[in-house]
Order: C-alpha cells, then structure tokens, then sequence
C-alpha cells in the first residue's frame, strides 16, 4: 500500500487531509511537527510527504531541503502545503525542492487529486 | 525585631501559598473545562471532519441537529476549517453555519459593544464569503478600534465584492489607517472589476491612498489603466507615488509602459526614481529597453546602475550581451555592476 506522511500542526487540516487519504485508499502517517516529519520520513519511507510550510521548530521548508539532502529520502515526492500565496513564498517551495505547492483555502478536493497524480507520474 | 521579621516572613509565606494554589486552581479547572470540551466535541468534530472530506453530500443534517453545547465545543474546529477550505467543501460547510443561524446572529454582532464579538462576526461572515455582509463589514472600517478594522478588511478581500473599493479606499485617509499591504492585498482581492475605481482614485489627495491604488492597480495586471499610471509616474508631486507607479507600470507587461518609464531613468529625475525605472524595465521584459539601461550603467548612483545591470540580466540574451560587450569598455564602477550582473547569471543557470 503506498504511504504518505502528512505533517501539519494545525491538528484539524492534518486529521482532514489524512481522512480523506485513507478514503482514498492510502496509508497515512499523520505528525504534527517538522522534526517528527524528518524521523517518520527517514525511518518509515513513505512515497510522498504533504508538508505544511509553517510549523513549529522545523519548517515546511527545512524538512523538505533536510529530506532533499538525505540520500534515503531524496527522492520522495513532495507536496508542500501552506497559506503564504506570495510569489516569493511559492519559488521558496520549489527552489528546496518541494514537487508541488497548495495554497490555503484549499480544496481538500483537488489536493487529494494532485496527490493522486504526483503518484501515478511517479510510477510510469 | 526578631519577633517582627518572623511575623512577616510567615505572611509571606502566606500570600505565596494562597497565590500558588489559585493558581493550580486556576489550571486545574481550565484542565478539566477543555477536556470536558474535547470531549462534548470529540463527536461532532468526527462528523465535521468526515463531513467535509465529503465535500458535503453527506451528514448536513446530522450537524445542524448537533445540540448547541456540543456544537460550541467542535466550534473552534468548524471556524478553523471554514477560514482554510475552498470549493464545495467550504460551500457545504458555509451551508451547516447558515443553516444554524450562525451567520445572522454574526450580521447582528457586528454592531454589539464589545470589540472581540464585532471582531470574531466580522472574521466569520469573511469566512463565509457573505456578500450581504458587505454593507455591515464597510459600517466596520471606520470602528474606533484599530484590530476590528484590520479584521474587516480582511473579511472584505475573503468576500471580494469590488462595491466595497471604495469605501475602502476612503477609510485609507484617516488616522491610524489599516496597514498598506493589507489595504493593497485587499483590492486585489476584489478582483479587476475595482479598477475603475482604482484609478479614479489616483487622483486622491492624500499620497498614501494614490501609491495603494497605483500598487494595487499594477498587482491586478490592469491594462487598462497604463495610460493614468504613466500620467502618475510623470506628474504626481510624491516621490513615494512615482516609484509605486514605476514598479505598477513594470508589473504590467504591455508595452505601452516602455517609453514612460525609459523617459524617468533621464539625469534630471530623483535617483530613486532612476532607479525604480531601471529595476522595472527589467519586470517589464522588453528587449528594447537594452540600449537605455546600458546608458544608465555610467549613472553616478550606485543603486541606480545596481537597477540597471539587474535588469539587463533578466532580460535575457540581448542583456547579457550588452553587459558582456559594455565591461570591456567600461570604467571600475561600472565594470563591478557587470561582474556582478553577470556572475549571478552564471550561478542561476548552473542551478
């Protein structure tokens, strides 16, 4: 089954974004800080991490360039997810790294769908 | 004395352990108040969550049976969601608050005495996206509290209705406005049909209001509107408001805004207009601005020839190429904005 980490730690949008995963059909990791997301990530693996930008301790950010620098981790999809809109904060995103960005209000919607999508590219 | 200093160490002690048991009173109770609320909440809270992962088509009617104390505790998770969602999720929750009345006893909160129920119904009704709020959330951008006000603007650019620009734009001239950014964000939010308003606006009289209007009018992409912004980069008699309108004018990639803002990098305008010029033909994109930005590189301004080697980079191949063929006729200072120019080209192509 694949498996995917959801970090945020605004506890309300991690259990809604995990919900409608394991709707889904997927495994969910769900953790509410940047560090937690670092360790789950190094010790369990998953195929894709949905990471909010703004977290205690560690950012978003952070852990994306930390599981970016990690050979073990390096190739793990990401999907950074956030209410900063600014174009700068978007470029922020994706120069650490991050495969996709989602901006709050977000449709939970369209982000399982992007999820969905970044996972099948990944498999062809 | 002995008797003395003993009666008052034991007074002390005194207030120190009545102080020290109010508070752990004080935290016990609150431990035991927010566990009861998780737990009254921990039910519907399941529902709301399962109901909005659904996008709705489940479960309305069992949330809006919620009796109201259990309601109120899953509330912070409900006001949470509904200011982070969008689409049909957000429309079907915006239904469940409708349908318990949420929404009219916020219309009638935003006129009650205390600024925290003025603030929390204007945050809601913005979560809400109430358009038939608008008219309550404008009566709020002249409260006499500063935090009531910045959260009816918010409320207002959450809604989007270009009707509310202008009295917006007019709450901008008075003390202790709004911040810029917010207000800018605000308009933007409102959409391209607040450009009419806009740019009747630039004619304010107060220059914090112009250089809003101007931003705004250049983060919406408006057009339209080059012709008026130029106007406003030529003769408005505020520097502040002639840089905006250099940087508004470069965001608008048309090429009408080409020759108003090669005729502001001219010796005889303020450096910083000079500068705002330069760094905006390199936004604007053009190619044809090439030839004036390397006149410019001489300028005696540091942060003027800065502006200009700049924007010759992100104007690709032709820029970089007059950066090229200029450091080897140009003297130090010039030479050093080419290196520099150039090397932070080199960098962003190798990664």
């Amino acid at each position: 089954m694949t498996t995917v980490l959801v970090a945020d730690d605004d506890a309300d949008i991690r259990d809604l974004v995990a919900f409608k995963l394991e709707q889904a059909g997927l495994e969910v990791l769900a953790v509410g800080d940047g560090q937690a997301a670092v360790e789950t990530a190094r010790t369990r693996n998953p195929t894709l991490a949905v990471l909010d930008v703004s977290m205690p301790g560690l950012s978003g950010i952070d852990v994306c360039r930390m599981l970016r620098a990690d050979p073990a981790t390096a190739g793990m999809l990401i999907i950074m997810l956030t209410a900063r809109v600014q174009e700068q904060d978007v470029e922020g995103g994706f120069s650490a790294g991050a495969d996709d960005y989602v901006t709050k209000p977000f449709s939970p919607r369209e982000l399982v769908s992007r999820i969905q999508a970044l996972l099948t590219r990944a498999r062809t | 004395m002995p008797g003395l200093l003993a009666i008052t160490v034991a007074v002390l002690a005194g207030v120190v352990a009545v102080i020290a048991s109010a508070i752990v009173a004080v935290r016990v109770r609150r431990g035991f108040r927010r566990r009861r609320r998780d737990r009254i909440g921990a039910a519907p809270r399941r529902a709301l969550l399962a109901f909005v992962a659904d996008n709705g088509e489940r479960g309305a009617d069992e949330l809006i049976a919620v009796p109201e104390p259990a309601w109120r505790a899953a509330l912070p998770s409900a006001l949470g969601l509904l200011g982070k969602l969008r689409g049909d999720a957000h429309r079907a929750l915006v239904m469940v608050f409708l349908r318990r009345g949420m929404a009219s006893r916020a219309l009638a909160d935003l006129t009650a005495r205390g600024s925290v129920r003025r603030a929390s119904a204007a945050q809601l009704l913005g979560d809400l996206e109430l358009r038939p709020a608008v008219p309550g959330l404008c009566g709020l951008l002249t409260d006499h509290n500063h935090e009531v006000r910045v959260v009816a603007v918010r409320a207002l650019g959450r809604i989007g209705d270009p009707a509310a620009a202008w009295r917006l734009i007019a709450s901008l001239d008075r003390p202790d406005p709004v911040p810029s950014l917010l207000a800018t964000h605000t308009l933007v939010q409102m959409g391209p049909d607040a450009e009419v308003t806009l740019s009747a606006a630039l004619d304010h009289p107060e220059a914090r209001v112009r250089a809003v209007c101007v931003d705004a009018l250049g983060l919406l992409g408006a057009t339209a509107s080059a012709g008026r912004i130029a106007r406003v980069l030529h003769e408005d008699r505020n520097p502040d408001v002639r840089v905006a309108a250099a940087a508004a004018l470069g965001r608008l990639s048309t090429r009408t805004a080409l020759d108003p803002l090669i005729a502001e990098l001219a010796p005889d305008r303020p450096a910083g207009l000079r500068a705002a010029a330069a760094r905006a033909l390199g936004d604007l994109g053009s190619p044809a601005a090439v030839p004036h930005l390397v006149t410019v590189l001489r300028d005696g301004e540091f942060w003027v020839a800065h502006e200009a080697a700049h924007s010759l980079r992100r104007l690709g191949p032709a820029g970089l190429t007059a950066l090229r063929e200029t450091l080897e006729v140009a003297g130090v200072d010039t030479a050093g904005h080419c290196h520099e120019a150039l090397a932070l080209a080199a960098i962003l192509e190798a990664a």
